[in-house]
């Protein structure tokens, strides 16, 4: 049986863990039943220690529930960003991350013997050459190092950091970094670029801010990719309710994040079916590039043709002929309630707004799919005049929702 | 899985490696304890990292120390240079350059400044597309990033949050009338659902007293450095605490139409608990919120309907009640 550690080797192990830790915080061992309980133990553990300052447990009868929370506005980096940085490493990577940078810091190039050489002498410490090479190319790779070739051998030096190589730069660049860490795609390297050069982020808060969202990246990033290349994706979704994995050949078209749900999808056409549909990058498990796409033009085409219809992420009733029409008047005081009309104004996604008398505004947008409509139409509760929508069945919800609400709040209150 | 070759998952970010490298740069300052070690260790990494980390340092398993002679139990850094600033990796220098297409980039940099980044990462693809990435519902009304006069206030701004200057700034206030005094800048908060800056400013009143303003930076009409410094840094989180509810809002939550897990979700950015109810299929959710956004808690709680229904604090159930109220008129008055 192997060793606790806090480190880890693979970072999709532990995701859906985070996730429910983070997302939900009322899960018990019990709840846990994929792996076996020990997994949940050391998972469980590793959370525990990573996100220390965050983690609050509580009390479900005998059984005992963990989980993370805090104030997302309060934070300047996100904690969750935290599990990316717990690869596994051996001996030799940690020791060579620091004496090659140490040694080579004068800028002097040196060749690959002379650098073994050097370590053993300076610091005593005497590492295979093999592993020396294999480290420097890979450092290489990554830009740490330059290589040049005097007569027949390689010589190394090391890259300047951007701060001494462009000083100018600088303190405006780290104050990007600070605030697109919060706010771009990827944001956890944004924070490793904060770590490299040590600085923090004093200076930036972020509301609304869906910390979740960094845990999807390793799947973002094949994704993003492929739009770029026009490239076809073999990408496995897990069902919410089944947990039966499914596998789709897909042209991915677009990210669509929410600002205000805390979900973010992948916009595709399905290559056999030809239908839109958006899938959540929560529920992706793997996602595999495949070749470019002949069609991926025509159907980005169909896709930008559709965008206006859709409200949020759903392409509708594919059976259905054309777009469902939403109707709504929405009543107010222009005097004193005037946010209510920047409310219509700004969050109306393109639909059209009309006054109809004073005090009564009516909001009008056709949508592929009405019902993705409803939960806005609804933050408009006590001032809704009507709602009408091309198919009755979205109209019904509507009013459904109403009448259940009036009697949660109302008949069984008074009658208690 | 990969792309482009890049691998998020590095050794190379590992956390270790930035608590050792913090405890190797304090051991270069001066030599340290085994204790003062697990010290920074306990600060910087995880809960049980100064464990695993320091007994690899002090055995000389990680060879980056020595014994420092003259102050026995004490240890010196090894190394020679100091740690930081690092050279940056191909996938930071590739996410670097994918910022500079967000036409907020722009908002940190002077024109020479964004030339010459530009220079320096020419050779470097961007690790996506900006263009590829869209917030569907952000309101349509966010701030003008690439309006002169608001790059300009922003540089302004940022400026000050780092010399702690006051501020002189022509304010338009809400119900349009215009406000002109001192602010010291003390904190920029970025709203992703409306795309507007604000900035929280401490004003100081005639006798004495300060308090903590929130200015969207949007309605800022001119933005003037004040010869005045304020001599330390002021901690913005105590005066937000003031703000915090006193009573939490207690939800109730069912699980028709997938509500929990949109419900979990949706509020996830806010201090949360939630219990499992004993025989319902109903769970309960304390939310801990400040009062400045009380109302827009409000509208998102209205946005689920009757899956999810207020419980407490009573002021809030009043709320609810008073809009369902409402409702329930302007139905009534519907013409069958």
């Amino acid at each position: 049986m192997s060793e606790y550690k806090e480190l880890i080797r693979q970072f999709g192990k532990i995701r859906s863990y985070v996730r429910d830790f983070y997302v939900y915080g009322f899960k018990t061992r019990e709840d846990f039943q994929e792996k076996s309980g020990r997994t949940y133990d050391n998972h469980r553990r590793r959370i525990e220690s990573w996100f220390s300052d965050y983690i609050r447990t509580g009390r479900n009868g005998h059984k005992k529930s963990v989980f993370l929370t805090l104030d997302s506005s309060r934070i300047a980096v996100n904690p969750l960003y935290q599990a990316w940085k717990s690869k596994t490493f051996t001996g030799n990577d940690i020791s060579l991350r620091f004496l090659l940078s140490d040694l080579l810091a004068d800028g002097k190039p040196r060749s690959l013997e002379a650098i073994a050489d050097e370590i053993q002498e300076t610091y005593g410490c005497l590492i295979d050459v093999q592993a020396i090479r294999r480290k420097l190319t890979s450092y290489e790779k990554e830009g740490f190092i330059v290589r040049e070739k005097h007569g027949k051998q390689y010589w190394y030096s090391k890259s300047l950091p951007l701060p001494q190589a462009r000083p100018s730069l600088f303190p405006a660049l780290a104050l990007a970094v600070g605030f697109f860490q919060g706010v771009a795609p990827f944001g956890f390297i944004g924070s490793t670029v904060l770590d490299f050069w040590n600085e923090p982020n004093q200076y930036f808060r972020f509301r609304n801010d869906y910390l979740v969202h960094t845990l999807e990246d390793e799947i973002l990033l094949p994704i993003l990719t492929a739009i770029r290349q026009k490239r076809q994706i073999l990408v496995t979704v897990q069902s919410g309710k089944s947990r039966r994995a499914v596998t789709y050949a897909v042209a991915p078209l677009k990210i669509l994040t929410s600002a205000q749900t805390g979900r973010r999808y992948v916009c595709a056409r399905q290559k056999d079916t030809r239908r839109f549909f958006s899938i959540r990058l929560d529920s992706v498990q793997s996602v595999t590039l495949m070749e470019p796409d002949a069609c991926y033009d025509m159907d980005k085409k169909d896709f930008q043709g559709l965008a206006p219809y859709v409200w949020g992420v759903s392409f509708g009733n594919p059976r259905k002929q054309g777009p469902e029409t939403v109707v709504m008047e929405i009543e107010f005081d222009e005097m004193d309630e005037s946010f209510i009309l920047t409310r219509l104004q700004r969050e109306g996604r393109g639909g059209t707004l009309k006054r109809v008398k004073p005090g009564v505004y009516e909001y009008s947008r056709l949508c592929l799919d009405g019902a993705e409509l409803l939960p806005w139409a609804k933050s408009f509760t006590g001032r809704v005049r009507s709602f009408h929508c091309s198919n009755p069945v979205v109209e019904k919800k509507f009013w459904d929702d109403m009448h259940r609400m009036q009697s949660y709040y109302f008949t069984a209150r008074e009658e208690t | 899985m990969e792309a482009n070759n890049f691998s998020l998952f590095s050794e190379l970010y590992t956390n270790y490696y930035q608590v050792v490298a913090k405890i190797l740069q304090e051991c270069a300052r001066r030599p340290l304890t085994r204790r003062q070690m697990e010290d920074i260790a306990r600060e910087h990494g995880y809960g049980e990292s100064a464990l695993s980390l320091v007994p690899q340092l002090i055995l000389g398993a990680w060879p980056f120390l020595r014994q420092d002679k003259g102050s026995p139990g004490t240890y010196a850094s090894a190394l020679k240079n100091p740690l930081f600033p690092q050279p940056l990796t191909r996938l930071q220098k590739s996410w670097l350059k994918a910022l500079m297409s967000d036409p907020r980039f722009c908002l940190f940099f002077t024109g020479h400044q964004l030339k010459e980044l530009e220079e320096a990462l020419f050779d470097v693809p961007p690790l996506y597309r900006t263009e590829d990435v869209c917030l569907f519902d952000q309101y349509g009304d966010h701030d003008p990033f690439s309006s002169v006069m608001y790059r300009e206030h922003m540089l302004t701004i940022l400026d000050a949050l780092q010399e702690r200057r006051f501020l002189d700034i022509s304010y338009l206030a809400k119900k349009g009338g215009l406000i002109t005094r001192a602010w010291l800048p003390c904190r920029l908060e970025y709203g992703q659902k409306d795309g507007k800056f604000r900035l929280y400013g401490m004003a100081c009143t005639k006798n004495g007293r300060q308090r903590m303003d929130v200015l969207n930076v949007a309605k800022m009409l001119s933005v003037k450095k004040s010869p005045r410094i304020y001599p330390s840094p002021v901690e913005v989180d105590p005066f937000l605490d003031q703000l915090l509810c006193r009573e939490p809002l207690v939800l109730e939550i069912t699980t028709e139409r997938n509500a929990l897990e949109r419900a979990m979700l949706h509020f996830s950015c806010y201090q949360k608990k939630v219990e499992r109810q004993k025989g319902s299929h109903t769970y309960r959710c304390t939310i801990y919120y400040n009062k400045r956004w009380e109302t827009e808690l409000l509208v998102q709680i209205l946005s689920f309907g009757p899956v999810l229904k207020v419980l407490g604090p009573p002021s809030f159930v009043k709320q609810i009640q008073k809009r369902v109220k409402n409702q329930a008129l302007l139905m009534a008055n519907m013409p069958p």
